[in-house]
């Protein structure tokens, strides 16, 4: 208890709060725009905590990464964009939704979903960390590959119009992350003597040319509607901020369903947002009453993946605490930040330096209300991307995108590698390959391959993992989310079928 | 131009999809093997080319079925006119072409002529070859353009010290 309020004393102070603001409004700003990540925004602004106490640094940075989750969902909602990997599944129901000409009750349902997710991580946090972490403690290499298994025939199965080209495009995804070094014994592959691709594809650069360029590029396909000037988001914007929070707060199975899994997922090293809000979407899909509006702009859609993406936030603090191993790009830094304090992050965190990880869940809790306050208040002028026409933004944020890619690495090669991957990004979108798959094997694949050879390196029986019952659970779920995919396939099918049949009959 | 029903742009959008699941599969038996020659190391049962290897067995275990899936659907005649109705697809994108070829020159030019210069001329070129042409777009196009060229170079120098490629000039 000391602790807990030795940390509150520490965020509590005007300093703190106000640079916590700041933050939280970077955050939003920076993920809004798509190819500026909030990883990027984070790693910008570890320089400015140097200065910084401990807690208070940490406490600016995790305001930076809670509202980045928040600014991600306005590219998400308004351009199809997902700002971050978190963000993909937003897409499927927000940018629907904002199409259909209502793009600030999708941006209010995203904002509100976010906010109760990290308060709902927050809470689990505080009262279930230690037995989370232990759980996450006894996964070992067997399971964690199971689980990616698991998790890209869920992306595979889930998205698109195709089973088939979803599996491929995870696949794909696995084989662009085999280029370059291999991550067990840093020997090259696939880099064909050239020489950008000896340190492989930086999966920012991936994700900017898949996702942005392909969508930036798509957005221009009919000559008639750019020329017209219009904006990219029609519709007159109204948050009906109230409304949408009792809409939000109707939908507590959902919520707190959404905010379990990202928090369960969250705590697992190396799986994060971009995982949870998937499986958190997948979830509300099947739980769903009316499954067939999932897509088309449904509200449960959007709550599930920024419920659970938002609660991941939290959740990733877990093995970050309780291990010493961050579960993403975003809780790395965290940890640079922390040892650039001269604090050693490890599983004595927790019993040498109490305060700082209550301050941590404390500033979590705060952040995430600034964010709240600050989208609610200003996301008008945030908003006002949608105002602009489409002849301007395609090459503005074009631009932002390459400067996005450049500043990763300060290389130019990637550049090169943006313009081809986002020419790749855009045939596949045109024969009806769904990316997000792609995106994330591009992520996944070194973490499985890590695991299925460290599992082997152990003990070379491959028989452990269907033997150990955690791996053998995620296995199981695997092999039923494809057939369950299939067996929907078909089925729409039949119904398609039917129907065109109708008329002939 | 000749106009092209629903079907059979769906149909050309069947063969288009073959197409990419033969090169898929081709490409993927040429890294699978390319993955054998990959040495392995006595330390550990896998090493460096398996993981590559079971993912593009798998790749082309997938493209496999969705060749026979995809042979399955498509009619005979529509592979003859494939050619015809992908020409006229194109020629409808006419601008994604356009802004595609003029961000891969950009890119090119960034090392050359330095960030700012060739940020202004794409930004203002892609804003004139997509707006409708009016004066004060243009003037809005021009402002914009400086902004995003010089405007964020100086940001991103000044700022986050960061600093985007200069030129040889």
């Amino acid at each position: 208890m000391d602790d807990f309020l030795i940390g509150a004393a520490q965020i509590f102070t005007f300093a703190t709060l106000a640079y916590m603001l700041a933050g939280s409004v970077a955050g939003i700003l920076a993920a809004a725009i798509p190819g500026f990540t909030v990883t990027m925004a984070i790693v910008l602004t570890l320089p400015l905590t140097f200065a910084m106490e401990p807690l208070q640094g940490i406490a600016v940075m995790l305001s930076v990464y809670v509202g980045g989750y928040t600014g991600g969902l306005i590219s998400a909602a308004l351009l199809g964009i997902p700002g971050t990997p978190s963000s993909v599944a937003t897409t499927f129901d927000a940018f629907p939704m904002a199409r259909n000409g209502e793009p600030g009750r999708a941006l209010s349902i995203g904002v509100w979903a976010s906010f109760f997710g990290t308060v709902i991580s927050t809470i689990v946090l505080i009262f279930a960390a230690p037995p989370l972490a232990l759980f996450a403690v006894r996964l070992g290499p067997w399971e964690y590959f199971s689980l990616i298994v698991f998790a890209l025939t869920i992306v595979g199965s889930l998205v698109g119009s195709s089973v088939i080209r979803g599996m491929l495009a995870g696949l794909v995804g696995l084989a662009i992350s085999t280029v370059g070094t291999d991550p067990m014994l840093g020997r090259p592959r696939f880099d064909f003597g050239i020489e950008m691709l000896q340190t492989g594809f930086p999966f920012l650069v991936v994700l900017i040319g898949i996702f942005a360029i392909s969508q930036l590029v798509a957005e221009v396909e009919d000559a008639n509607k750019v020329r017209s000037g219009n904006p990219l988001v029609t519709g007159a914007i109204d948050f009906q901020t109230w409304k949408v929070m009792k809409e939000v707060l109707m939908r507590p199975l959902n919520l707190v369903r959404s905010a379990t899994i990202g928090v369960l997922i969250g705590a697992l090293p190396g799986a994060g947002g971009s995982i949870a809000n998937l499986v958190a979407y997948d979830q509300a899909k099947r739980a769903s009453k009316h499954p067939e509006n999932f897509g088309k702009g449904e509200a449960d859609g959007i709550v599930a993946s920024e419920a659970g993406n938002s609660a991941t936030a939290g959740g990733g603090l877990i093995p970050l605490i309780g291990l010493g191993i961050p579960g993403s790009a975003v809780d790395a830094i965290l940890m640079a930040s922390l040892m650039v304090h001269g604090i050693s992050v490890g599983p004595r965190l927790i019993l040498d330096n109490g305060d700082l990880v209550y301050g941590m869940f404390i500033a979590m809790a705060v952040s995430s209300l600034m964010m709240l306050v600050v989208a609610v208040f200003s996301m008008r002028l945030f908003l006002r991307v949608t105002e602009v026409p489409k002849w301007l933004i395609v090459p503005v944020v074009m631009t932002c995108c390459v400067v996005g890619t450049f500043a990763l690495n300060n290389r130019v090669t990637d550049l090169y590698l943006l313009i081809f991957i986002g020419i790749v990004g855009y045939t596949m979108r045109a024969l009806g390959y769904p990316l997000a798959p792609l995106v994330l094997g591009v992520i996944l694949g070194p973490i499985a391959e890590t695991n299925l050879r460290r599992a082997l390196m152990t003990d070379s029986d491959l028989s452990l993992f269907l033997t150990r019952p955690i791996s053998l659970i995620f296995l199981t779920a695997a092999l039923l989310s494809i057939a369950w995919a299939i067996r929907s396939h078909l089925k729409n099918r039949k119904t398609a079928e039917r129907s065109s049949d109708a008329p002939a009959s | 131009m000749r106009r092209v029903g629903p079907d059979e742009a769906k149909e050309a959008g069947e063969i288009a999809r073959l197409l990419s699941y033969a090169v898929i599969l081709l490409a993927s038996f040429g890294l699978f093997f390319a993955a054998t020659d990959i040495p392995v190391s006595r330390f550990e049962k896998l090493g460096s080319g398996a993981f590559p290897q079971i993912v593009f067995a798998a790749i082309a275990f997938v493209a496999a079925i969705a060749i026979i899936d995809a042979l399955r659907k498509i009619p005979g005649p529509a592979y003859g006119r494939f050619v015809a109705v992908t020409g006229a697809w194109v020629r409808r994108r006419y601008l994604v072409f356009i802004i595609l070829g003029t961000l891969a020159l950009y890119i090119l030019a960034i090392p050359i002529t330095g960030f700012s210069f060739a940020s202004f001329v794409f930004v203002f070129a892609v804003q004139v070859i997509l707006m409708p042409r009016r004066t004060k777009s243009v003037v809005i196009a021009f402002i914009i353009a400086l902004i995003f060229s010089f405007g964020l170079n100086g940001l991103f120098a000044e700022v986050f010290t960061v600093f985007l490629p200069r030129g040889v000039f």
